[in-house]
């Protein structure tokens, strides 16, 4: 399969006098079609990444190709197209006046006709629940109302690569795989490029890869069980330790015997469930 | 301080064409030094609902009162400001209570807001800032440019500075990394446990209420579901089915094991009480099959 994104020894400072880069030295492919999820502790410059990759960063340091085209000033506005980022705060990526003006925007600015645009747009709002929203002001909703609306906004344009920046931290757990669901939907029926950066262990587990980012370093590239076997070393690199790894702990410290290697939560329920009924 | 909501409703933009329900008849009490979980489904009234209490929001009926302040729809905002200097409140979105120039400043605003010297404004930001895990190094910069879960810190730190006796949290850890949003959790807890803070926090963290809550709200389109403990809305499995609520990780496991026959003496809602139970019943451990 094609590389949709190759990065290739991305530095930047937001400062040149700061100490530390908050990218340092950073490279890394995405093939077309691949979901990858980048997670690592606060500050480790996942955000920073996301931006330079979507062309908002002056980055002077490195290459970044999307879709074949090198990202200069020159083609900026040609890779930007490609992509669809739900900033990490939803309120800094609204422009229009109501809710459905808002998921119009991207389309306007893509040159999609009017007639095809509005049939779009209610589609998308139909996709995240929040047509009953289409009118207000987007300012004027809920936190986790936001982000479904800014979710919308990149449904409606399905564009080939999705960057989402934490785009479900606050939703709740039944509206977040709601979300998820709707991305690997869309993702397998168009063919979409996923990264979704962050810090829910269920959202990373989704991926089909997972880089970790640390201090402006790229430290990890591995698939999810393989991270999550590394159990409290996981917390170091700023994931959660998976709930089958802390029950496993618990039963461990209180004398139990438990298989080796990461489990999911099907596999340890079908492990306890044989060791129980061994009477 | 303990907060008694009685018969809250409130309507965005009432009385004109653009008015919105948020609560009707909301009706609950926390004692002082109590510890209360709000949840419920996105858009369903948490954050109209937590901004009555220190009146950012003013209810368009009933009457809410904290200790002996009250606040009812004819509350002037003169009447208000030693209720707030009392309470601490972390909004959803970190910027939107960031406004200084350097961070610590912003953190030392509300402490001098309050009547404390800039000096000791200043200490109280540098400890703080260190509370919340950032070094001295931010102490100048922007709160501005800062990674989200930095900015989200920074807020918690300007809160904590003001030595509220109320913390309204809501969704506090979004954003923080799971080592962050422990420590932050444990940091509330303790605030709780050894300086008698009441808390209310606001999140979809099934886990965080069974560890920490000592009631939990249940919020559904402006209406109070229910208040109770976390093991008796819980435990009513069918009822957490109806009302479509989501539990912990632990009891959602332990459900699945009980669906295959497994008895519990009282539905685990932490993975340690999980094993608890679990050793019990284990061959040639626990007291059950002996
Ligand atoms: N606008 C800015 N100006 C200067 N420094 C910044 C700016 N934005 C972020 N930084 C710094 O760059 C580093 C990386 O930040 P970034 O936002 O990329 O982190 P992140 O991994 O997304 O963290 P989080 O999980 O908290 O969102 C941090 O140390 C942060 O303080
Ligand atoms: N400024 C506002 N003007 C009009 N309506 C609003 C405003 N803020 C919120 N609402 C509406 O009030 C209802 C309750 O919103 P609220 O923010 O209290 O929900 P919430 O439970 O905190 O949700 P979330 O979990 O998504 O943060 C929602 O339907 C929302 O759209
Ligand atoms: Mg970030
Ligand atoms: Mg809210």
């Amino acid at each position: 399969m094609e590389n949709i994104i190759e990065v290739q020894h991305l530095s930047y400072r937001y400062q040149d006098t700061d100490e530390r880069p908050a990218l340092d030295d950073i490279s890394f492919t995405v093939k077309a079609g691949e979901w990858l999820a980048l997670v690592g502790h606060n500050g480790s410059g996942k955000s920073t990444l996301a931006r330079a990759v979507d062309g908002l960063l002056p980055f002077s340091e490195g290459t970044v190709t999307v879709g074949g085209i090198k990202l200069t000033p020159d083609t900026v506005w040609q890779v930007r197209e490609k992509i669809g980022m739900i900033f990490q705060n939803p309120d800094n990526q609204f422009v229009g006046a109501t809710v459905e003006d808002d998921v119009a925007f991207g389309l306007e600015n893509r040159q999609i006709s009017r007639a095809e645009m509005v049939p779009r747009v209610k589609a998308a709002l139909d996709e995240v629940g929040m047509q009953a929203f289409a009118q207000r002001e987007p300012g004027a909703l809920s936190g986790g109302q936001k982000q479904r609306v800014a979710l919308a906004g990149i449904v409606a344009i399905a564009p080939d690569i999705l960057i989402l920046d934490e785009a479900t931290s606050m939703l709740d757990p039944q509206g977040r795989r709601d979300m998820l669901a709707l991305v690997q939907h869309l993702r397998e029926e168009k063919h979409l490029t996923v990264i979704s950066i962050t810090h829910d262990i269920d959202e990373a587990a989704s991926a089909d890869r997972i880089l970790v980012i640390d201090d402006g370093k790229l430290v990890e590239e591995a698939k999810p069980a393989e991270i999550f076997a590394q159990g409290e070393r996981l917390v170091h690199l700023g994931l959660d330790v998976p709930f089958t790894a802390k029950l496993k702990q618990a039963l461990q410290d209180r004398g139990i015997t438990v298989p080796a290697g990461y489990q999911t939560t099907t596999e340890m329920e079908e492990w306890l469930w044989q060791s129980l009924s061994n009477t | 301080m303990a907060i008694t909501f009685e018969h809250v409703g409130y309507t965005y933009q009432a009385g004109t064409p653009m008015a919105t329900p948020a609560l009707s008849d909301v009706s609950f009490t926390v004692p002082d030094h109590g510890y209360l979980a709000i949840i419920g489904h996105t858009g369903s009234g948490k954050s109209t609902l937590i901004q009555q209490i220190n009146a950012l929001l003013k209810p368009t009926t009933g009457k809410i009162s904290v200790d002996d302040f009250t606040i009812t729809p004819q509350t002037t905002n003169a009447d208000l400001k030693p209720l707030r200097r009392h309470v601490g409140m972390v909004f959803q979105f970190p910027e939107s209570q960031l406004f200084e120039e350097t961070i610590q400043r912003d953190i030392a605003f509300g402490p001098q807001n309050f009547g404390v010297s800039e000096d000791e404004a200043n200490q109280r930001a540098l400890n703080m800032l260190e509370t919340v895990g950032l070094d001295e190094s931010f102490a100048d910069r922007s709160p501005f440019e800062l990674s989200g879960g930095q900015m989200r810190r920074v807020a918690i730190a300007g809160v904590l500075a003001m030595q509220p006796k109320i913390l309204v949290l809501d969704e506090p850890t979004a954003g923080l990394d799971p080592q962050g949003r422990l420590e932050m959790m444990t940091l509330f807890n303790r605030l709780h446990q050894e300086q008698g803070l009441t808390i209310i926090l606001v999140t979809h963290q099934m886990e965080d209420v069974a560890a920490y809550a000592d009631e939990v709200a249940v919020m559904q389109a402006g209406k109070l579901l229910t208040c109770a403990t976390p093991q008796e809305v819980f435990n009513d499995s069918d009822w957490v089915q109806s009302s479509d609520i989501a539990v912990p990780r632990a009891a959602k496991f332990a459900q699945r094991l009980s669906d295959r026959g497994v008895k519990w003496d009282q539905l685990p809602l932490t993975a340690d009480q999980l094993a608890d139970q679990l050793v019990q019943r284990w061959p040639g451990m626990g007291a059950h099959h002996e």
